[in-house]
């Protein structure tokens, strides 16, 4: 079986003279939560109807699933969930009845997925209240219930946070962080809150006027962002000797001002805390420094102005 | 296939606007019979009157293109054109990873199967049903049985291949408004076509059209050529507008 969810070989959809995607391999692994990152009209929309099949490509050839999308499009499809611009709802059903309407369109069997799929996204005490008076953050959260009811291997979010508020934002990384986690779910997502992805994406995909000019995990963007520790001890030199020693790495530096800049070992401060005054070293400071990945992407696409 | 139909008949059941088109025709529909049967109204030279069924005359209103549209026309715009307008729900049936040509014909079946029951089943039930509790229930003779059954089936038939052409409407122009200009235009154009002889390839489309059909089906003395005739255009039209309908729907961006 392919180890591969998505594979494109230089995808282009041309509208006239603009290509508003141009070339684009992307590659996203199973079990990726793959960030998808890019200016307003630089092509993520387009890139995630071409996938969805909601639109057609000019040029070029897509996998899914480790098979030809042109063959095996709906195949595919059935194995998707996706939220594309805006949750598609009907304003004038309840959120129940909205989930009826795609369970029977999707052929999932019983009722009950109805219910879990409410609670998953914490929709469940919204009775017969119609969908035009819910508010944008319930639009979004029962758009993505409709995109998991049938439990898919691969989820597909455009702009997922947009209307969340912040509480909204942290429950939803947690849902994907949960369900990537749990279930193996493969999820491409784009959206304009590069923090928030930098938090929830494990590679990352930047597109710019319709072509991808870098993909890399997030260990490859920590590095090139400079990510480190920024420690402080009491001895710096004895610190450098632990560090070498037990942490086996001599991948960092030490400053003049006794500052030991460690690069690599983002993910493991408590590990790195606890070697150190294991060692009976004080710590008087730790933190994680470096470019942010908007600064990051600002730098690539050459300007400042916001993804 | 069939998950498809039973989605389609959930949101059918849940459309405001099919309601409130369907109370409207029953309304409609029986006033338009009790004002004919207690003599308030006079209707003549029908093909009902042809058929002895003169307490049926206003039925022969609600067989003219021009006001069926209204309904069948306002259900297209309010039931198909607006899953692709604001709502976009038509994305998550593309996503569902049915075959697009599998959900156009869901959506034909059931459109149909709504429009069936707005604009001929209320207007035909009604006018049965007022007659017999009025009294008249004699007027229903074997033979008068007969020709309702076989001008409704053969009504029916050329309806659903109208029905055809507007779903195709609906689904090109994806907006409410222009669905319902576009219907009303297409039936003001055969009307015209109807009514004055304006020759060329007009006249030539009316003639072998199911617009032709919809007055050719009541004719009393319809013969078996005329019978054949009638299928032949209906049947013809469906599975041409559907084809074309299909393949525009399967190439069809989804925005």
């Amino acid at each position: 079986m392919s180890d591969f969810i998505l594979r494109t070989k230089q995808l282009t959809k041309t509208y006239k003279n603009h290509h508003a995607v141009d070339q684009v391999e992307l590659t996203i692994r199973k079990g990726d939560i793959y960030g998808f990152i890019g200016q307003n009209g630089a092509g993520k929309s387009t890139m995630l109807r071409l996938v969805t099949g909601l639109g057609f490509p000019t040029d070029g050839t897509m996998e899914l699933f480790g098979k030809d999308a042109d063959k095996s499009l709906n195949e595919a499809q059935k194995r998707m969930g996706a939220i594309i611009e805006s949750p598609a709802l009907f304003m004038n059903m309840t959120a129940h009845e909205n989930l009826e309407v795609h369970r029977r369109q999707k052929g999932v069997p019983g009722v009950s997925c109805i219910e879990e799929t409410l609670k998953l996204v914490e929709l469940t005490d919204t009775g017969r209240k119609k969908v035009k008076n819910f508010s944008l953050g319930m639009k979004q959260r029962l758009g993505l219930a409709i995109a998991l009811l049938s439990d898919p291997e691969f989820l597909i979010l455009d702009e997922p946070t947009n209307g969340l508020d912040p509480i909204g934002i942290v429950e939803l990384r947690e849902l994907i962080k949960k369900l990537n986690r749990d279930k193996g779910l493969t999820v491409l997502i784009s959206s304009h809150i590069l923090g928030e992805l930098y938090q929830l994406a494990t590679t990352y995909g930047i597109i710019h006027e319709g072509r991808l000019i870098e993909e890399l995990t997030l260990r490859e963007l920590d590095e090139k962002c400079s990510q480190h520790l920024k420690i402080k001890v009491d001895d710096a030199d004895s610190a450098a000797a632990v560090i070498e020693a037990q942490l086996s790495t001599t991948n960092f530096d030490v400053m003049p001002d006794g500052i030991i800049n460690l690069y690599g070992h983002l993910e493991d401060v408590r590990e790195v805390s606890k070697v150190l005054t294991g060692n009976g070293l004080i710590i008087e400071h730790l933190s994680r420094n470096g470019d942010s990945l908007e600064s990051y992407f600002s730098k690539l696409v050459g300007d400042g102005r916001n993804a | 296939m069939l998950n498809l139909i039973s989605a389609e008949m959930f949101k059918l059941k849940k459309n405001k606007s099919f309601w409130v088109i369907l109370f409207v025709s029953l309304g409609l529909s029986a006033l338009m019979h009790y004002l004919i049967i207690t003599d308030w109204w006079l209707i003549s030279n029908t093909p009902f009157d042809a058929a002895a069924l003169s307490d049926l005359n206003a039925l022969s209103m609600f067989v003219i293109p021009i006001y069926f549209n209204l309904m069948t026309g306002s259900l297209a715009a309010f039931y198909i054109s607006t899953e692709f307008g604001t709502d976009g729900v038509i994305k998550n049936q593309i996503l569902s990873g049915r075959q697009r040509a599998a959900v156009y014909l869901s959506k034909f079946i059931v459109y149909t199967g709504g429009s069936v029951a707005i604009a001929v089943l209320c207007p035909l039930l009604t006018g049965v049903l007022l007659n017999i509790l009025m009294g008249n229930a004699d007027i229903f003779t074997g033979e008068n049985i007969m020709f309702l059954v076989r001008a409704f089936l053969l009504f029916t038939m050329q309806f659903a291949a109208f029905c055809a052409i507007i779903l195709l409407l609906a689904i090109m122009s994806e907006d409410s408004g222009k669905t319902i200009i576009l219907s009303i235009l297409l039936t003001l154009v055969m009307f015209a076509a109807e009514r004055f002889n304006m020759g060329g390839i007009l006249n030539t489309i009316y003639d072998y059209s199911i617009f032709q059909q919809f007055n050719l089906v009541f004719d009393v003395s319809m013969t078996a050529g005329g019978i054949i005739e009638a299928l032949t255009v209906g049947g013809i039209t469906i599975v041409v507008v559907l084809v074309l309908g299909m393949f525009i729907f399967d190439r069809k961006e989804i925005k």
